[in-house]
């Protein structure tokens, strides 16, 4: 499919003369795959351990695994490791498509990108596990591995820049400007959010620069604005390519896209204290995340809509391409989940959600359904094109994956539904004499049947992502999906 | 940026973060200091091994490569 067809009011401005095919860096994308696809079955599996913990408390092992020191691993395995690595490896592969340039900086650029992210994620899990975590949610790693990461975020923010540059294609591509605005706003958020005094120059222990409400609410600002720009803005740029190449369709309206992208990005910065509602942060800071936070509902349904509608026509492709299929379903998610934030960011609501396992069931249909489905259905799209290959070994096996991960997913965010509203009406019960009518003790003991169905979507999720490792390994290597050389090729080969 | 440019820059990036590494690992308060310098140096070491490595391996596919054939500076048969 040409750029034309990707992005019709770039129509215009491109160039009559025949597409040039440059040396394309496929080698960090195909790293960039195979590491995400590891550190999701990583990510899963840890996942799954720490809900048996939950469940089974016996199974916290102390020190090294208990639910403490595991959870950051399975949150930052997920969401930087298994998430990160699909952001940057498909963005490597967006850009110097849609730029029609290779990747600026050189392989030695690009490898140092891929192995330095690489030796982070695991220094922050070992640091984890070690018991040296900064304690800020999502911001874990001791401060030297911080520092690391701005490191190499710069050499990727380099060679991404440095390819835009250097484009042969005048326009810029809506899914370029969402990945620039993960990168940039990341670095941005990661930084502020990482300011803090070491003990020592030799010491892993450090103090945060800002203190009281101020340290909390720049900590959620950070906390909502990676789920904004990292588990958001960039998979949108995934979104934005890997849908219209799917469907081999248009992008519904373009000029919506940059609408969605513009509003999403102006709107989400300022959503972050409506993490901190019915605290000491100033009642006028909780109603600003509040107000925005429901503002987002309309780009982030003008997303959806974009998305969906851009199968106009293609709609029978649902029932042939199960990749498709998981890219669809992830863009009805992530509407379903940016219904629900809002929903749960008003005052009422969150008097009754903060602090249950609602919270939990709402981050997981995002994280889930939305990021990971939209990673699984590039990923279908992108391994037979980069290994070179007729097609997927097997799309019984994707369908299969699919319903396996659907029903994983509707286990997992429905126990979570339940637990969370009974566990927030529980706490607020009072009797006739003004008591609390139930202890906590007596709401974990209620809780404890919906954390084994929990448990259970997550078995069934982690099933899902080792079936596609199956399917994509074989697609790789099966005889069945290998192209066949021309004659002439297979002559020259020969001789 | 060419790509040997490219090398020696990341290469010299990467040799001043293995040194930090090693100025880590030397004064480290504890383990986990201890372990991230260590990790930092070996991380350094091996990146560049590998750096100095593919130079060498371009080099051999360029000297293997299949020469062009030319008749008065135009390439008639690759």
């Amino acid at each position: 499919m040409s750029e034309a067809v990707l992005n019709p009011l770039a129509a215009p401005y491109t160039t009559a003369a025949p597409a040039r095919h440059p040396a394309y860096n496929e080698d960090i994308v195909r790293k960039f795959l195979i590491a995400s696809m590891f550190w999701g079955v990583v990510a899963f599996l840890v996942g799954c351990y720490i809900a048996a913990e939950l469940a089974w408390p016996q199974l916290n092992i102390a020190p090294w695994f208990n639910f403490g020191r595991l959870r950051p691993v399975h949150t930052s395995a997920a969401i930087f490791a298994f998430g990160g690595c699909a952001l940057l490896g498909t963005s490597f592969y967006v850009v110097q498509r849609t730029c029609r340039a290779p990747l600026w900086g050189g392989k030695a650029l690009a490898d140092f990108v891929f192995w330095g992210y690489q030796f982070v994620i695991v220094m922050a899990a070992l640091s984890y596990v070690l018991g040296f975590s900064k304690s800020r949610e999502y911001a874990e790693p001791p401060w030297h591995i911080a520092v690391l990461l701005v490191v190499v975020w710069v050499a990727y923010l380099v060679a991404y820049v440095g390819t835009l540059l250097k484009r042969e294609e005048p326009h810029i591509y809506v899914a370029n400007w969402f990945y620039l605005a993960f990168i940039v706003t990341v670095a941005m958020l990661w930084i502020t959010n990482n300011l803090t005094l070491p003990v020592s120059i030799y010491s892993s222990r450090s103090y945060s620069l800002l203190s009281g409400a101020q340290d909390a609410m720049v900590q959620w600002w950070y906390g909502h604005n990676a789920v904004g720009f990292y588990l958001t803005a960039g998979f949108l740029g995934m979104m934005y390519y890997f849908i219209p190449k799917a469907a081999d369709r248009p992008v519904y309206s373009y000029r919506l896209s940059v609408v969605h992208f513009w509003a999403l990005i102006f709107i989400y910065i300022w959503a972050g204290p409506h993490h901190l509602e019915y605290t000491s942060l100033p009642d006028w800071t909780q109603t600003l995340g509040m107000v925005f936070s429901i503002m987002l509902w309309m780009p982030s349904w003008g997303g959806m809509i974009n998305g969906l509608m851009t199968l106009s026509g293609a709609w029978e492709k649902l029932r042939t391409d199960p990749g498709l299929r998981f890219s669809v379903t992830a863009v009805g998610f992530y509407g379903m989940s940016t219904f629900e934030g809002p929903l749960m960011s008003i005052r009422s609501v969150n008097a009754l959600a903060h602090y249950t396992d609602w919270v939990i069931g709402h981050v997981h249909s995002g994280t889930l359904g939305w990021v990971a489905f939209i990673v699984f259905g590039s990923f279908y799209y992108l391994v037979p094109v980069l290994w070179k290959r007729n097609g997927l070994y097997s799309k019984r096996l994707v369908a299969w994956h699919y319903w396996i991960s659907t029903l994983g997913i509707v286990l997992y965010i429905t126990s979570m539904w339940v637990a969370g509203i009974m566990e927030g009406l529980m706490w607020r019960a009072y009797d006739a004499m003004g008591f609390l009518q139930y202890s906590f003790i007596q709401t974990v003991v209620a809780v404890h049947p919906l954390y084994v169905v929990r448990l259970t979507g997550g078995l069934f999720f982690l099933l899902g992502m080792l079936i596609m490792c199956f399917n994509l390994i074989m697609t790789v290597t099966s005889r069945s999906t290998a192209r066949a050389i021309a004659p002439a090729a297979a002559l020259a080969a020969g001789a | 940026m060419g790509s040997t440019l490219s090398d020696v820059i990341i290469g010299v990036l990467v040799a001043c973060l293995g040194l930090i590494g090693l100025f880590a690992a030397a004064g480290a308060l504890d383990i986990e200091m201890s372990i991230f310098g260590w990790s930092m140096a070996g991380f350094a070491l091996v990146f560049i091994l590998g750096l100095i490595k593919r130079h060498y391996d371009e080099i051999d596919a360029a000297r293997h490569a299949p020469q062009a054939v030319t008749i008065e500076g135009v390439a008639i048969h690759e």
